[in-house]
């Protein structure tokens, strides 16, 4: 079998959806054969008893590797970034093909920000040679969670035969949209805050968010220390690309601090900013500051941007 | 080769301090003066008006509650103005000469910059830095010279060569080793420009052109993606010439940025863990 219409050198993030493991097999053995006959490096990546099901099915092969997920997926974040990092950085010829399964989880409450993922890997890697078909079962998943990924994915594959989806819609649309479930700032009083003027503010701003960090949750202190590094960036991006005051306001619970950075500036001509590999040379800021928390939403609101931020 | 005085590094020898606002400046000669007068120091002050807001020295200490009215009535305090001489060398020596010979066990001088610069030409003002310099070196003596921090790049480079005993700031220290320096505290965007001529002095004295300058990043608690900037700009002639940047003990949140940046990637970067 051989799956049509996959150009070389270009991006594809297909889905399939798939209700026994029959489907699962053919369509991964299909994929994985057109990645390698393309002279592709191939990943393939399962929870422990359904990546020995398809090592058995599909065998071995010099550019054929597998993975768990316990090891590739810790975070929505840290996978995307992952990734990025692993295609931005690589060397030498043949597309780097993906093919499994995005561990939702049994806690539906953590759905949305793999689904989230889902629509982001199509901005952050939609300018490299790489290929991805992610396998949904119906087995498993919620209905409304096989029906995000339509939004998500621009083809359906059934492992011959792709089509596009008339569902999916671009990450910036999809981001905005309801079912995405980005995260909102609670509706509670903040903890703590402050306003910055200047530069000269920022050391202050990150002495405060360390201490409600240190005092107020049960965070290790290395976590505390990364997320800070993200708020100073966005801090700094308010100061310098919107406009002082900037209002830091901050909230924390045992096991999550979060903040939310006001500026009074026009606004971030594009909310999505900061998820793709910067140039040599070109500010890192927000991209550096996406890698040291877990969420991070851009919204332009009357009078300004504001970024809410989230360690994990 | 340590930090000179570990966490906190002093306020001994020649000492440039780069200062963000005039409380900054404040601060840190209110605690540079009580540390004269604990020592029991002679301390002159060089107390001229300068540019900008920079404020008298009895104002300052009072800010900052240093009881000084004793030190001055006893002339262990004396507050000068240095008219057309400025700081010059022949008058830095004679004010140490007069000190020791008044049996005070050290003599400790102080001033801001824009105050000489008005009185003397470039040449004199780095011949007085050099005549400074030498006397920490050779005598009881230590010296405090407060820069502005966005003093021009090039004037701030030479004159960080020319401070043995490193800069101070409230949010960074910087202390010279032998081909290197360590940095002491934080480095964001509103100070990375120290750090670029801290680094570009470092990179400068080091006498042969492929060698190593060693940052000790051990006690360096913060950075962000501007500091990480500075790191490579300042070091980018260094570099080129074959000569290598060595990124000493970064704590781990200093070490993942520099990763996540991809400094550790970057030609001429070798990032080391601590010993």
């Amino acid at each position: 079998m051989k799956i049509d219409a996959i150009p070389h050198g270009s991006y594809t993030h297909d889905v399939l959806i798939h209700h026994t493991d029959d489907e699962l097999v053919a369509a991964t053995m299909s994929f994985v054969e057109s990645g390698l006959n393309a002279g592709g490096h191939v990943l393939v990546h399962s929870f422990r008893e359904r990546l020995a099901l398809l090592r058995s099915a599909v065998g071995t092969h010099p550019r054929l590797e597998y993975a768990l997920d316990e090891d590739l997926y810790v975070s929505p974040m840290s996978t995307l970034f992952g990734y990025e990092r692993s295609v931005a950085q690589r060397e030498g010829p043949g597309d780097f093909w993906v093919v499994g399964t995005v561990p939702f989880g049994p806690d539906v409450a953590g759905h949305a920000a793999w689904t989230r993922y889902e629509s982001l890997v199509n901005e952050v890697l939609g300018g490299y040679p790489f290929h991805a078909l992610c396998t949904y079962d119906t087995r498993a998943l919620p209905a409304d969670t096989v029906a995000a990924a339509l939004a998500t994915h621009a083809y359906v594959s059934d492992g011959v035969v792709r089509t596009g989806s008339p569902s999916y819609v671009d990450p910036g649309r999809f981001l905005a949209d309801a079912r995405a479930e980005a995260p909102h700032p609670p509706d509670t009083e903040p903890l703590a805050g402050t306003v910055l003027h200047g530069g000269n503010d920022l050391s202050r701003a990150r002495r405060l968010l360390r201490r409600v960090g240190r005092v107020a949750t049960a965070l290790d202190p290395e976590a505390v220390d990364g997320f800070v590094v993200a708020v100073n960036e966005v801090l700094d991006n308010g100061l310098r690309h919107g406009r002082p005051p900037v209002e830091l306001r901050v909230w924390a619970e045992p096991a999550t601090l979060c903040c939310l950075v006001l500026d009074s500036g026009p606004g971030l001509a594009n909310p999505l900013s900061g998820y793709r590999y910067p140039e040599l040379g070109e500010p890192a800021g927000l991209w550096v500051a996406r890698q040291f928390c877990e969420e991070l939403v851009v919204r332009n609101r009357p009078g300004g941007a504001e970024v809410f931020l989230t360690t994990g | 080769m340590q930090p000179v005085d570990g966490l906190g590094a002093g306020w001994t020898g020649h000492v440039l301090l780069a200062y963000h606002s005039e409380q900054e400046r404040g601060a840190g000669v209110a605690a540079w003066v009580r540390r004269g007068l604990d020592a029991g120091a002679r301390i002159v002050y060089i107390d001229a008006a300068g540019d900008r807001d920079v404020r008298r020295l009895p104002e300052v200490l009072a800010d900052n509650g240093v009881d000084a009215v004793s030190a001055l009535a006893r002339r262990q305090l004396q507050l000068i103005d240095p008219g057309r001489s400025g700081a010059s060398s022949a008058w830095q020596k004679a004010v140490v000469a007069d000190g020791l010979r008044a049996g005070y066990p050290a003599v400790h001088v102080a001033g801001e910059v824009s105050a000489s610069w008005k009185a003397m030409s470039a040449e004199a003002h780095d011949d007085a830095e050099r005549t400074a310099e030498a006397l920490c070196r050779t005598r009881p003596v230590s010296v405090l010279c407060q820069y502005p921090a966005d003093t021009d790049a090039a004037v701030l480079t030479a004159a960080c060569a020319l401070h043995g005993a490193g800069t101070r700031g409230a949010r960074l220290q910087t202390v010279p080793l032998s081909v290197g320096v360590a940095l002491i505290g934080e480095v964001d965007t509103a100070n990375q420009k120290v750090l670029r001529s801290v680094l570009a002095a470092a990179c400068g004295s080091a006498r042969e052109e492929r060698s190593a300058v060693r940052v000790d990043m051990s006690e360096l608690h913060f950075l962000d993606t501007a500091g990480a900037r500075a790191l490579l700009m300042a070091t980018t002639a260094h570099r080129a010439r074959g000569g290598v940047l060595r990124l000493h003990a970064a704590r781990p949140n200093v070490g993942r940025l520099l990763r996540v940046l991809g400094v550790d990637r970057v030609h001429g970067v070798v990032l080391e863990d601590a010993a």
